[in-house]
């Protein structure tokens, strides 16, 4: 077992070099720099740069040296802790995204917890009433959550909050409150401006996630043992929730990965839409400008979560299911 | 010894055999349709099973139907393309009646009167019910190209010289928004196909690999996996679209986008093949074609494969969606397909908009066939998937 | 008669004790009031210099005012509350709304021959945080800042050098300081008035200790990396940013300060309780005592002034959005003026001049065909889809309401005369068609005109549809192409670029003291002849040189303008150049004096009810004077 964490552990370290290569070049790659998108936006509202002002900007950046040895010293810097400056805030990266990673924590816990509440009743519904009304009407609401495109749904539901509840517009908060310490006030206004996005981003995952319980339950339901239970004639609930319910969460634990990452940073287009003060518009912006550190030490950061993630999920699925942890290579 | 119970070799046999027609059925005579069941082919049975699924069956139907429609947009649809109206900007969709004056007359619609309000600076429509223009079918409309091909102007319907039919209203420049869904339909729904037709070659050329080799090949694939998935998707869209080359035309940039959605969604689909490998290699068969001297790909491909196509299928319908929910989304990040292209996408961008969500709320219509092709495709994916293991 | 000359004295009495009260009664802003009481801050009359800037309110249509209030506006992201300088437009010398230059922070200006130029300090202005105004701000600014390879190292700004040679500068007393030149150097009072401007001072009380002049070395290089600079240069240039205020710390005559320290997405600016403007009645501005800046996705910002969420809002409100403010105005509580949009064109198609394709450099180049495709648009039509008819069609060049206007300017070939045009195009030789009825270059292609666009205004999108159509009937397939910004510039820089859309000359209301630079090419920035403007601005190191005689005679007339002394002689330059410019079509424009929505409270006064919008040079609400808004009861 600790051998194949340190195996694991040790499988990480080429994956993010390559991902910190894939990632330095994507940002890279497109022609221009942040100093162009600068001066270009500067010029696009009538204000005009100094030409040598600028040139002496990117020498004092670095950007006069070769490739290789900033994408040295920035994957350096990052071993010491240093995330690099960001260019469009004039401030280092990790206090910028140190800022928004409450928010944007909260939101995202409470949107996952959203999808859980909301999609196992479901699930478990539609997999014991298979092809019933039930189960095909609640797939279909869960469906059309998917269907819908993020940003039009989220800008008509704004528009009515505003319109029904006098919700203000985007944002986390009243804008009275930013900046100001907690209050019943405060904690309201931010529960009510949660709905919208939770509920935008929340019912495109329930939909997969009510698919997957149904079909992993359904796949539990048809073995042995439940039959066996149900002929011993165990109350219908607990037939369903003892056994098989907690056996078909295994995906779950498949899940951390990708969870831990989307936690940070996720739902990037609805957080435009809304004008939220979370990471993701702050990654977009600064993937447009190619504010470089910004960027870069973000999508980074991100990788390692995910890695970490897979791995915290596959120790636990070892942990849980020895099948996973004896696979091995074919038999000649 | 002369052993009396064997006869001596070529003389019949003591024991008593019937010399009569031997029926193989005789002793369980099948009904026609138990016959037809049990000799049913596996595409048969699949097809069978997904016809009983109803919701998938008329989903499949309806996907039918829409790529029909694309595939005549330009004879569908009322008008061409970029055909404007100046004189209906912002104009609201116009209802079709049948009843005049309570006698059944046909299809028409009323003519349609803009005035000019200069204080909120917004066009006006009202309906004028003296003059009628009643929708012709087959008749000559706009000019087009069938496929840029075929010169014709004759449209599925229309209406006469100086009426409008506006089905679904205009938009900012007096395009017909019933025309341009259909348009955008066509956009929309073949980079769908086309991007999946990408993740679907990859995923199982890779996931194959992976999955029949085992060892480092399948360390170094899902390595590469875990640090593709490890990049959140919209940024990598972002970066992705960034470094196409501008000077490419439209339509390159069209393969280019369906190519990055396909690029990027190609993981999914090889982690399924490589799991479902892994767990098929160990049956006989393989090893009786190992030993009969197959080489991997063969075995991969005529073996191997078709064992799970179905469940691939499946599983790439459902993928589609996703795609085509990408389309507009990296329209939305200003990344996509732009104008003059038409998408979906591209409608629903330029309906992104608060005055669009309070004044002209018409335009956000292209949500509706999008919501429908998403879901069709959903239940279509689950139909084949539930159908796909027709043995269960 | 003793009657009487007691009456007399009577009522002398009574005029000096009034005038006494008069004195007294300057009444302090109830939201400093409590700090003045306390001793804190020291009473208005003290504060102000002694001399303070009046505002002619007569004469600026505006009423008196009452001190309270916060004002809500919303910028699209942090790098924007440097418009709150600009609004501001708090000036060393500035513009009034009658376009003409005037002393605002300083007591005087005076120029002589065009070359030297005295610049008088009010007695007492005081900083925001109390400290004096002096000429030592001055003069930190030049030797220790300007004059600093650490701090300046591209050198001494451009506006500061006259035919690149830096001025004499001297310390005159206290409170005067005078820059002199060899040559005439007309940018420099330009610079200092513009909305965004040249800095030639710094609060050096404040400033002086991120210097290593004076401060130790060691202690600067620990400060600065406890604050994550990169070095005691970074730091200084951060902390002494005087456009974008992002240091709550510096003192700025400004009339709002900023008090938020960044990033945030709500910047509190509050008043300066030291500014240098009065009311009539002597009362101290500005009116209104804090602004509050929220920093919302641009996209958003529409929905949210038609929530009634802003108090003040023109910035990211299009003519597109008016129809929806308008409906908003009855249950919300602001009102929608319509405010005009004051660049010399909203959308303008710039050919490149300087395109590598030799055919179509041939064309760009040819007067005729850029007369022809002016001719060739319905402006009219444009006007009438995009604009409800209510911009104005007319050429690239100033507005009426600039005192260089004249008829012939805007009218230059923008008459709409399909006839003259495809004359103009058959003469130039493009006589060939093909089988689509598309004209066909001399080498034989079809000519397929490619319009790039940096595809973030809906209007130039539309536009383009309707330009496309109308050049369709003059033989020319038109196609666009949505880009990045920056890639669009660097584009038309390398020549790839056959033809831009994009923003018209920002020389709308032009007077003769302007810089006329956007008439001659001088900066590679400018997308119909990059390359030309490129080698004006590297002295000849990049690009080429200027092969047109008319160009050639914008860019002379150009470099007279920098040496000129007198106001007649720029009329006349002026003058000159538009008529060039305007008569070779080196931009053609489309439509222009759009309609700028502004989103106003309704208790919000002083605003105008119709104005122009612009950069320069009215800092868009700056030269209308925000410090004298005040909201009613």
């Amino acid at each position: 077992m600790l051998r194949y964490i340190i195996f694991r552990f040790f499988a990480m370290i080429p994956t993010l070099l390559i991902a910190s290569v894939l990632i330095f070049s994507i940002i890279e790659l497109p022609p221009g720099d942040y100093f162009e998108t600068y001066v270009a936006e500067l010029q696009a509202s009538g204000e005009t740069v100094d030409p040598q002002k600028i040139e002496y900007l990117r020498k004092e950046y670095g950007f006069d040296k070769p490739v290789w040895q900033r994408y040295f010293s920035w994957v350096w810097g990052m071993l010491h802790g240093d995330f690099g400056y960001s260019f469009e805030y004039e401030r280092p990266v990790s206090e910028l995204i140190g800022s928004r990673l409450m928010l944007t924590m909260l939101l995202s816990f409470v949107t996952i917890i959203f999808t859980w509440v909301v999609a196992f009743p479901i699930g478990i519904y539609s997999a014991t009433h298979k092809y019933s009304f039930g189960d095909y009407s609640f797939t279909f609401l869960g469906l059309i959550g998917l269907a819908t495109p993020n940003f039009l749904l989220a800008l008509v539901m704004m528009y009515f909050a505003k319109v029904w509840f006098g919700t203000s517009i985007g944002g986390l908060m009243d804008p009275v409150y930013i900046d100001q310490p907690m209050s019943w006030g405060k904690f309201g206004s931010i529960a009510e401006h949660m709905v919208i996005p939770v509920v935008v981003i929340g019912t495109a995952g329930t939909a997969a996630m009510i698919r997957r319980i149904r079909a992993n339950l359904l796949d539990e339901l048809k073995k042995q043992y439940v039959i066996t239970a149900r002929a011993k004639g165990l109350p219908p609930t607990r037939t369903v929730l003892k056994y098989p319910f907690r056996m078909s969460l295994n995906f779950f634990i498949a899940d951390i990965g990708s969870i831990l990452p989307n936690i940070v940073s996720g739902a990037e287009v609805v957080a435009i839409v809304l004008s939220l003060e979370t990471t993701g518009p702050l990654l977009i912006r600064a993937l447009k400008s190619q504010d470089m550190y910004l960027a870069g030490s973000f999508l980074m950061f991100l990788a390692v979560l995910t890695v970490i993630g897979v791995l915290i999920s596959d120790i636990a699925l070892a942990i849980l299911d020895p099948r996973i942890r004896l696979q091995g290579k074919p038999e000649k | 010894m002369n052993d009396s119970s064997l006869p001596r070799p070529g003389k019949p046999l003591g024991h008593y055999v019937s010399t009569a027609e031997f029926d193989p059925y005789s002793v369980e005579q099948l009904t026609p349709e138990q016959e037809k069941y049990f000799f049913a082919s596996q595409r048969q049975l699949i097809w069978w099973k997904f016809k009983k699924h109803r919701v998938a069956y008329w989903s499949a139907l309806i996907l039918l139907f829409f790529y029909v429609v694309i595939a005549f947009a330009e004879f569908i649809a009322p008008y061409e393309l970029t055909r404007r109206h100046q004189e209906y900007i912002y104009a609201p969709p116009q209802g079709v009646h049948f009843f005049k004056d309570g006698e059944f007359v046909g299809p028409f619609v009323y003519q349609r009167i803009r005035t000019l309000d200069m204080d909120l600076l917004k066009r006006k429509y009202a309906a004028n019910e003296a003059k009628t223009y009643p929708i012709g079918f087959f008749c000559d409309g706009d000019e087009y190209k069938l496929w840029g091909l075929i010169p014709s102007s004759k449209h599925l319907f229309c209406v006469r010289d100086g009426g409008t039919l506006f089905l679904l209203g205009t938009d900012r420049l007096g395009r017909d928004l019933f025309s341009r869904i259909i348009y955008g339909a066509r956009i929309s729904l073949t980079i769908g196909l086309i991007g999946v037709a990408v993740s679907f070659i990859l995923g199982i050329s890779i996931g194959g690999l992976a999955g029949y080799y085992g060892g480092w090949v399948d360390n170094i694939v899902q390595r590469m996996i875990e640090v593709l998935q490890s990049i959140p998707s919209i940024p990598l869209w972002l970066a992705l679209a960034a470094i196409m080359p501008v000077t490419w035309s439209p339509l390159l940039v069209y393969f280019g986008i369906t190519i990055i959605l396909g690029l990027l969604d190609w993981t999914g689909m090889a982690r399924a093949v490589r799991s479902k490998l892994l767990s098929l290699r160990e049956e006989d068969y393989v090893m009786a074609a190992q030993l009969m001297g197959a080489r991997p790909s063969r075995i991969i491909a005529r073996h191997l494969i078709p064992g799970f196509m179905s469940h691939l299928i499946a599983s790439a319908t459902i993928t589609i969606p996703t795609m085509i929910l990408g389309e507009t989304a990296l329209s939305f990040l200003g990344l996509g397909l732009r104008p003059p292209v038409t998408s979906w996408g591209v409608l629903l961008n330029e309906a992104q908009n608060i005055s669009v969500v309070v004044l002209y709320p018409w335009l956000i219509l292209p949500v509706v066939p999008v919501i429908v092709v998403i879901l069709a495709f959903n239940f279509m994916g689950d139909g084949l998937r539930d159908a796909a293991d027709p043995y269960q | 008669m003793k009657r009487g000359l007691l009456f007399t004295l009577m009522v002398c009495l009574v005029f000096i004790a009034g005038a006494a009260q008069a004195d007294e009664a300057l009444k302090e802003p109830p939201i400093l009031a409590p700090l003045v009481e306390s001793g804190k801050l020291p009473p208005m009359k003290e504060r102000l210099p002694k001399d303070p800037f009046v505002v002619d309110f007569a004469k600026e249509s505006k009423t008196i005012g009452r001190y309270c209030c916060q004002l809500v506006t919303l910028l699209g992201s942090a790098k924007d509350i440097r418009m709150m300088t600009v609004y501001g437009y708090a000036r060393l010398i500035g513009f009034g709304p009658d376009y003409k230059l005037r002393p605002d922070i300083l007591e005087s200006f005076e120029s002589e021959e065009g070359r030297i130029f005295t610049l008088r300090i009010r007695e007492g202005h005081k900083w925001s945080d109390g400290e004096p105004f002096t000429s030592e701000d001055f003069r930190y600014f030049w030797e220790d800042v300007a004059n600093n390879g650490d701090l300046s190292g591209s050198g001494v700004p451009q506006v500061l050098l006259s035919n690149g040679k830096p001025p004499k500068f001297e310390v005159i007393d206290e409170r005067t300081v005078r820059y002199t030149w060899e040559d005439p150097n007309p940018a420099f009072p330009l610079g200092l008035a513009g909305p965004s401007p040249e800095y030639i001072y710094m609060p050096s009380h404040y400033m002086k200790q991120f210097h290593t002049t004076y401060n130790d070395a060691d202690t600067l290089a620990k400060m600065a990396e406890d604050g994550g600079y990169r070095n005691w240069a970074a730091m200084h240039t951060v902390k002494g940013r005087q456009y974008r205020t992002e240091n709550p710390e510096l003192p700025t005559l400004q009339p709002w300060r900023n008090t938020t320290d960044g990033p945030s997405k709500r910047y509190v600016f509050e008043r300066n309780p030291y500014y240098h403007r009065v009311d009539p009645n002597g009362q101290q501005l500005p009116y209104i005592d804090e602004v509050i800046i929220l920093t919302e996705s641009v996209d958003i910002i529409p929905a949210k002034a038609g929530a009634g969420e802003s108090d003040l809002q023109a910035r990211y409100l299009h003519f597109d959005d008016y129809t929806f403010l308008k409906q908003g105005e009855e249950n919300q509580d602001y009102n929608v003026l319509l405010w005009r949009n004051g660049v010399a064109n909203q959308i303008s198609l710039y050919p490149n001049l300087n395109v590598t394709d030799p055919e179509w450099n041939k064309l760009n180049q040819d007067v005729r065909f850029r007369r022809a495709l002016s001719l060739g648009l319905n402006r009219d039509e444009i006007n009438q889809q995009l604009f409800f008819g209510l911009a104005k069609a007319g050429g690239d060049t100033v507005l009426q309401e600039s005192p260089l206007y004249k008829e012939e300017y805007a009218s230059a070939w923008t008459n709409l005369d399909v006839e003259q045009a495809n004359k103009l195009l058959d003469e130039i030789g493009l006589t060939e068609r093909d089988s689509k009825g598309v004209r066909l270059l001399p080498n034989g292609k079809p000519m397929e005109l490619i319009v790039e666009s940096a595809g973030e205004s809906t209007e130039e999108t539309d536009a383009l549809e309707l330009v496309r159509y109308h050049w369709e009937q003059l033989g020319i397939k038109v196609f666009t192409r949505t880009l990045q910004r920056d890639i669009q510039r660097r584009r038309f820089l390398t020549g790839e670029t056959i033809m831009t859309i994009s923003k018209g000359l920002d020389i709308g209301l032009a007077t003769p003291e302007t810089n006329p630079e956007q008439l001659a090419p001088v900066s590679p920035s400018q997308p119909n002849w990059p390359k030309w403007g490129q080698y004006t601005e590297t002295n000849g190191k990049a690009g080429e040189p200027v092969s047109l005689p008319a160009a050639e005679r914008l860019l002379e007339l150009y470099n007279s303008w920098r040496q000129s002394t007198s106001v007649d002689q720029q009329e006349a330059i002026w003058a000159e150049m538009l008529e060039i410019y305007s008569e070779n079509v080196f931009s053609i424009g489309v439509a222009r004096e759009t309609i700028q929505p502004v989103v106003v409270d309704k208790k919000l006064q002083n605003v105008p009810a119709d104005a122009i919008f612009a950069w320069s040079p009215t800092a868009f609400f700056g030269i209308f004077r925000p410090d004298t808004f005040w909201f009613e009861e």
